[in-house]
């Protein structure tokens, strides 16, 4: 059932933005931001998704002489799901190596304490 | 990497592992690239860049540091852009526009090019991947390094 | 051969990224030569559309690898360059090329110079890219890309603690602005499918429903993360205190003009809701709360870079504003506006590198006095003060006199009377800021010498080189507004709102009109008559009569203060302070009379500004609430 997923989807990305919101370990706040892109891919391979579709790979001939199925996913949203993991991973990567870095500076991961920047 | 008490080195069942997974997974990454025409340059690239952790899994941070240099896959991945890049710029020196394909099904390599260029950008896009999902790895795993140097550190003052 | 200018123009900065990655170690002169050879080059062809798009009126579109559409339906990635577009990247290519040039000698001290150009070239690819592109999922990478890029150099000073703060909440703070923009395109292509912005406009065609009312309000709220307005502002602050000032500059010259392009782009031309006064009503309150929450956190700072970018934010209230009147006028005053703060705190930000380069800081209870040592980045520094504060004949006057314009007549036309407060506002809120450019004139250049300062020199002529040129171009678009106005205010307006062009030259002719699109209606942008120059003489009179009478009348000089019985100088109305003559109040405490009288009102601001990101998130999360919120109501 595809509404599952877009449940889910939704369920993600808010679970996402509660633990940035309240949690105050950095790290936590970099698995919230995970969490939230792992939702929005859930949602966009939802969207591309058609219960009973092929895999989109066919020669042309084929598809104009009919021989394949004309009936199948939207490659489309697997294309931008594949970009937006790949930059989702890159976020991960960064912010986990700034948080290694700020440690090293403030002796401390919790986000009460890293607020030289403020007023 | 945390040793339990009494361990001072890997398993040897780790580092046969690594040994004999390593070739097998390189070859593999490289046939996934060479796939590309229909866009496995991506995945193919991820599988290679996979080989680093293998060598960490197996042999520890300072062995892969030693064995592969970050700033040799830095330029390489600079290069492989400014392949990919280059390659788009090929459309627009044939009159059609940027990432046009050109030069397809005239048989020069023996179909190697016969896919034009976009299936070289697609090795362009695999070879990136590659050099700078390792790179990144690397790096990832430098940062844990230093906390490992620090635990050893700390082992030694207790044992003194 | 004209279009392929745009794509050149993107890709070759990010060929020349790569190309200073793998060839910057050689020499440093191969590293900087890379670099400004490729700005310039981009530079030069994005000056070369001028003609053919902002005077011919032309419209290029361009679709990568010739993918053109497909019976209707666009499949392949989209260049379109409308007027609107050209703007926006006429500001990105001169900001960059300023502060390529200025990097080069502000960057004499810092280790791993090549790092820095690598990232500058992607930030400026990534942002010329957000405005000449025509679809969305593109428009998305390149917020990433420039999202990445910022938080690197926000970084790159990585020696100094509160960089690394700052990049870490640059980074928290953007990708969730990010990921909202991301949920907002997969629902507007779950509604489309398609990703063409000109195609989305069509089908679209100005009516909502449950999806496309979600999909608006997660982008707004997403552009809106980039663009600063104040729920979203605060890591704004943190950033650009801590960057490069280079860097800095880039920040506010671009990066947030990017956010306001995409506001721009969506709501008038994708989504095309400007003819809503709800709409209108959403943006003008953003725009006027940013405005006042901004000048008056900038009153309380204490240091140079973060005053200049709470004002940086004010000043972008004043756009949003002036953009969500939805009418011809109000286009051009919030995009002349957007253009003047490109130059002028540009400037500012320059100048405010040069003062770190010559004494080591910006605090500015620690400076003083740098007139002397200092002339031409004094001047370039007053050219830039007056232009904020709204002086004529500086280009500041023009915009903010533009901008009360369209709110006044906008407030009269429709009677609202939120519009009449917006106008209010904005006056006040420029008198502030004149206020706010005193203390820092007082403090930095003008008043007592720190002895620590005693060695400050002039910065090297590479420097000084972007800040005259800049200085200057305050001055002349302030003199020749009607210039500006004819050849790009009013084209790129026309383009914001003559949507069916924009669709018919992406999509093939017709296209528009068989899905039923029309222009917005709005009447031609009509401005009464008014003269820098009359404006100028006025205050030199003022001017002059004010100071023939305190230089005639002795008793507001000096020593007389002492004077007279039970009289206590602390509590005096004009002149109140210290008793003792050199008595040393700190410069950035000029106006604490205010701060006392508002004490309340800081006590609540600064403590909403506290420097914890989670606060900072759940702000980010409440504004995206608030815009969907209203966006439900009020378009169902």
């Amino acid at each position: 059932m595809i509404i599952v997923n877009y449940i889910a989807s939704v369920f993600l990305i808010v679970l996402g933005l509660y633990t940035v919101c309240t949690k105050k370990n950095l790290i936590k706040i970099v698995l919230g931001l995970g969490i939230t892109d792992y939702g929005i891919n859930l949602l966009i391979v939802s969207i591309g998704f058609n219960p009973g579709g092929t895999a989109p790979v066919y020669y042309l001939a084929d598809l104009l002489n009919g021989v394949a199925p004309n009936f199948f996913v939207d490659p489309v949203p697997q294309a931008l799901t594949l970009t937006s993991i790949v930059i989702g991973a890159c976020v991960d990567a960064m912010a986990l190596a700034l948080v290694i870095m700020i440690n090293r500076k403030y002796k401390s991961v919790d986000a009460d304490e890293i607020r030289r920047l403020n007023g | 990497m945390k040793f339990k008490d009494g361990i001072k080195e890997k398993n040897i069942i780790i580092k046969c592992g690594s040994d004999v997974f390593l070739p097998f997974s390189l070859i593999f990454a490289l046939y996934v690239i060479l796939t590309a025409p229909v866009g496995g340059g991506f995945q193919g690239g991820v599988l290679g860049a996979a080989a680093v952790l293998l060598i960490y899994l197996g042999y520890g941070y300072d062995v892969t540091r030693n064995s592969i240099n970050p700033e040799i896959l830095r330029i390489n991945e600079a290069c492989a852009t400014t392949i990919y890049a280059l390659l788009g710029f090929a459309g627009l020196v044939f009159g059609a526009n940027f990432c046009r394909n050109v030069f397809y099904a005239n048989g020069w390599l023996t179909g190697f090019v016969h896919d034009g260029t976009i299936g070289l950008m697609d090795y362009a896009v695999g070879y990136n991947v590659m050099t700078g999902v390792g790179f990144l790895l690397i790096l990832m795993l430098g940062f844990l390094a230093p906390v490992e140097e620090a635990k050893k550190a700390k082992k030694k003052e207790d044992e003194k | 051969m004209i279009q392929h200018f745009p794509v050149m123009a993107v890709m070759l900065l990010f060929l020349g990224a790569f190309l200073v990655a793998i060839f910057g170690r050689i020499s440093p002169v191969i590293r900087d030569g890379i670099a400004i050879l490729i700005a310039t080059i981009s530079l030069v062809l994005i000056y070369a559309l001028i003609k053919p798009v902002m005077i011919d009126g032309q419209i290029i579109s361009y679709w990568m690898g010739n993918w053109e559409p497909v019976e209707g339906y666009a499949i392949g990635i989209g260049y379109e360059v409308d007027a609107l577009g050209l703007f926006f990247a006429l500001l990105v290519v001169t900001t960059f090329w300023l502060s390529g040039i200025y990097s080069l000698g502000y960057l004499k001290k810092d280790a791993n110079k090549m790092h820095y150009y690598t990232l500058y070239l992607m930030l400026s690819a990534s942002v010329l890219g957000l405005v000449l592109t025509g679809d969305l999922f593109n428009m998305f990478i390149m917020i990433e890309i420039m999202t990445f890029a910022s938080v690197a150099l926000t970084a790159f000073r990585n020696k100094q603690a509160i960089a690394l703060e700052a990049a870490f909440k640059y980074l928290v703070l953007g990708s969730i602005g990010s990921s909202m923009t991301l949920a907002g395109v997969a629902l507007m292509y779950r509604v489309c499918h398609t990703l063409n912005m000109a195609q989305i406009s069509s089908i679209i065609g100005g009516e909502f429903n449950l999806t496309t009312i979600m999909a608006f309000g997660l982008i707004v709220a997403g552009l809106g993360v980039k663009s600063y307005i104040v729920p979203f502002h605060t890591p704004a602050a943190d950033a650009y205190t801590a960057a490069p000032t280079s860097i800095s500059m880039i920040f506010s010259g671009m990066v947030n003009k990017a956010g306001v392009y995409g506001i721009i782009r969506m709501v008038y031309v994708v989504f095309r809701a400007m003819d809503r006064s709800s709409i209108q009503i959403l943006l003008v309150v953003f725009g006027a709360v940013t405005m006042f929450i901004g000048v008056t956190m900038a009153l309380a700072q204490h240091d140079f870079k973060r005053l200049l970018a709470f004002h940086s934010i004010s000043q972008i209230g004043y756009v949003i504003t002036a953009i969500g009147l939805g009418t011809a006028l109000g286009l051009n005053a919030g995009l002349f506006h957007a253009m003047n703060h490109t130059l002028f705190k540009g400037l500012l930000f320059l100048t405010a590198g040069a003062v770190l380069t010559a004494t080591g800081t910006t605090n500015l209870d620690k400076l003083g006095g740098l007139s002397k040592r200092m002339p031409v980045t004094t001047v370039c520094f007053l050219v830039g003060a007056f232009s904020i504060s709204g002086l004529p004949p500086f280009n500041g006057f023009a915009s903010k006199w533009m901008v009360y314009q369209a709110i006044y007549t906008k407030a009269v036309e429709s009677g609202n009377i939120l519009f009449a407060i917006a106008t209010i506002t904005a006056l006040i809120v420029s008198v502030m800021t004149l206020a706010s450019f005193i203390k820092v004139t007082q403090a930095v250049f003008f008043g007592q010498e720190n002895p620590e300062n005693a060695n400050a020199k002039e910065v090297p002529v590479i420097m000084q080189i972007p800040m005259v040129i800049m200085a200057v171009l305050c001055v002349l678009t302030g003199l020749f507004y009607n210039v500006v106005e004819k050849f790009l205010l009013a084209p790129a307006a026309g383009a914001a709102l003559g949507v069916s062009n924009y669709i018919d030259k992406m999509m093939g002719a017709g296209y528009a009109k068989a899905a039923g699109i029309t222009d917005i209606e709005a009447a031609p942008a009509a401005f009464s008559f008014w003269n820098p120059l009359v404006w100028l003489l006025l205050f030199v009179v003022v001017f002059l009569g004010v100071y023939i009478v305190m230089a005639t009348s002795k008793s507001t000089r000096g020593r007389m203060l002492e004077g007279g019985e039970g009289y206590d100088p602390k509590y005096a109305t004009f002149f109140s302070g210290e008793q003792e003559e050199f008595s040393q109040v700190g410069g950035s405490d000029l106006f604490w009379g205010f701060k006392t009288d508002w004490k309340g009102y800081y006590k609540v601001l600064q403590g909403l500004h506290s420097g914890i990101v989670t606060d900072y998130a759940s702000y980010i999360v409440m504004g995206a609430a608030i815009i969907i919120l209203v966006m439900f109501i009020c378009l169902r």
